[in-house]
């Protein structure tokens, strides 16, 4: 893949210096430092309410860790996949329409080299942030509520990972073949939609990919999911459409 | 202002040093039913600075598109030196700079940073490339702009495409509409630096400024309608369009000559100056035959007779008027 390494520079770098560096890595460190703060306080908050009704009697447990690491992988779950689909969308699109890809395709990259580096530096910044995310996170737990067992939210959290990863890919596809960033946007979030509906078939949700989110959900829980067949199936389809990016954006005219 | 002599590699394909550096055959490009580029042929002589004119429309900017690899032809082929723009893409694009119509560059990046890119997509070693990126935004005259490309002008930008395209001393610079951004220096420093290049990097320029042309083009090619109208040297073509021109000067009022004339089937177009009458013509030898009888007819005296000056203007009109007629 000429050009590779070179053209994966300059995303990583463009990456540092625009806004990229705030969207995605920002939210995750704000809802890894928020997560455990809200399961804090909202059952101070809810028995407050309860207060200001007369009559009305409000039970509930004391929140502990396994409450902080579930709204901050609700959190993950809603807003930042929503968040990888808008940024992804301009992937591609971005560079065609505003003429840099051409300003690079007439050197001696390979449109192969192209798309992939975009992927790979979307996968890494992802990957950075989440870990730096999800420590912030187990930090902030411990300090709130004395512990913070790592293994559960590994688990789902690396769930979630290869769904956002399988996301970046599928986003790339949709930049490659769609001419704006709007449409690939909307592509982005119909696929999303399609696969949450999908999701309540449970033969679906146990052996592909769409079954990624409930994994990621029960692995804090009691009984965890088995997600082998999810993931698997997320790697194979990230690898059709890594390979579809490639061949799509190799058939257009710029 | 000059810049540096390009890499002398052997052809991609082994070609002789003499063969064209561009050759386009029967080069067909449809998008559906409209036909942007119909049957095109052309070889472009290295080490020449080649002008590449046409109308809005023409097809000059598909044929660079083709050229760059960024479009693929319907039918026929284009080469750079030897090698198949469509098969041998990357050694193709190894050995040539390009300037977009409406260049688009990375807005975070400084001049400097952008050129530095560029030359690391061709694998330049780093101390080459600092050396080469600091003299070729010296020659566009950023050295020293800290500003981060988003603020450039429409000319800064232009300048910056011209020094990024120059950064791996291409042996084939294709340039499409380079100056017509530029202001009046700008626009002279770039013409002066396309013919410091003569005869060590071909450079082939779309452009419809005709003066551009005719100052820095040895061979010109007019495209109309996505035909090749004519592809020679320039003086050549001069020659060739002066002696269907003919500028005659009679004593006393030629109306009743025009008239005659216009009756004449060998008369394409005629046109009163001060004093003078020049005729366009298609049959030379009837017109000098029936000239000077139809002044003397006339019952006016022939003062001078002689073919006429060509501009490239004139040229252009005339072969364009002729295709679409």
């Amino acid at each position: 893949m000429s050009g590779f390494t070179t053209f994966l520079g300059k995303e990583l770098t463009e990456i540092r210096k625009t806004w990229r560096i705030w969207v995605i890595p920002g939210m995750l460190v704000f809802f890894a430092i928020t997560s455990p703060i809200i399961a804090q306080v909202t059952p101070a908050l809810l028995g407050s309410m309860a207060k200001a009704q007369p009559g009305m009697v409000v039970k509930i447990p004391s929140p502990t860790w396994r409450d902080s690491y579930a709204q901050y992988l609700k959190s993950l779950s809603q807003m930042v996949l929503i968040a990888v689909v808008i940024t992804g969308a301009g992937a591609v699109s971005g560079e065609r329409s505003s003429g840099t890809a051409v300003l690079t395709l007439t050197k001696p990259v390979s449109r192969a080299a192209f798309v992939m580096a975009k992927i790979v530096s979307q996968a890494g910044l992802l990957v950075g942030a989440t870990i730096v995310s999800t420590a912030v996170c187990v930090g902030l737990t411990i300090a709130l509520f004395g512990s913070a067992p790592l293994s559960p939210l590994l688990m789902a959290v690396s769930i979630w990972t290869v769904d956002a990863l399988l996301l970046i890919v599928v986003m790339t596809l949709f930049s490659a073949g769609f001419a704006s960033r709007g449409a690939s946007a909307g592509a982005g979030l119909a696929f999303w939609f399609l696969t949450l509906l999908i999701s309540i078939w449970p033969p679906a949700t146990r052996y592909s990919f769409v079954g990624l989110m409930s994994a990621s959900g029960r692995a804090l829980g009691p009984q965890p999911m088995e997600a082998l067949w999810p993931v698997m199936t997320a790697l194979v389809a990230g690898v059709l459409c890594a390979w579809g990016a490639t061949k799509v954006f190799e058939r257009q005219e710029l | 202002m000059t810049v540096e002599s390009p890499d002398r590699h052997p052809s991609a394909s082994g070609h002789p040093a003499q063969s064209p550096a561009i050759e386009i055959t029967r080069l067909v490009k449809t998008f559906g039913d409209a036909v942007a580029l119909d049957g095109v042929d052309l070889a472009v002589p290295q080490g020449s600075v080649f002008g590449f004119l046409g109308p809005n429309g023409a097809g000059k900017t598909t044929a660079l598109r083709i050229l760059t690899g960024l479009a693929r032809p319907t039918a026929g082929e284009a080469r750079i030196l030897g090698a198949n723009v469509s098969t041998a893409s990357n050694v193709v694009r190894s050995r040539i700079g390009y300037l977009p119509d409406v260049p688009g560059f990375y807005p975070w990046m400084t001049a400097m940073e952008l050129v530095e890119f560029a030359g690391r997509l061709f694998g330049i070693e780093p101390a080459t490339l600092r050396e080469r990126a600091a003299s070729l935004l010296e020659m566009a005259g950023l050295s020293g702009v800290r500003t981060k490309v988003g603020g450039f002008s429409r000319g800064m930008k232009q300048r910056l495409g011209i020094a990024q395209a120059l950064i791996n001393a291409p042996s084939v610079l294709l340039l499409d509409e380079p100056t017509s951004a530029l202001d009046p220096i700008g626009r002279r420093e770039v013409l002066e630096m396309i013919a410091s290049l003569r005869g060590r990097t071909t450079v082939f320029f779309s452009t419809h400024i005709l003066a551009d042309v005719e100052r820095v083009c040895d061979t010109v090619a007019i495209l109309d309608r996505g035909r090749v109208v004519v592809s020679a040297p320039i003086d050549e073509l001069k020659r060739r369009a002066a002696v269907d021109r003919l500028v005659i000067e009679v004593g006393g009022d030629p109306t009743m000559l025009i008239s005659e004339l216009e009756r004449r089937p060998w008369l394409r177009a005629i046109s009163r100056g001060e004093g003078s009458l020049t005729l366009s013509v298609s049959d030379l030898t009837a017109a000098q035959h029936e000239l000077p009888a139809a002044i003397a007819a006339a019952g006016l005296g022939l003062k001078r007779f002689e073919g006429a000056e060509v501009s490239l203007e004139d040229m252009f009109v005339e072969l364009v008027r002729r295709a679409e007629a």
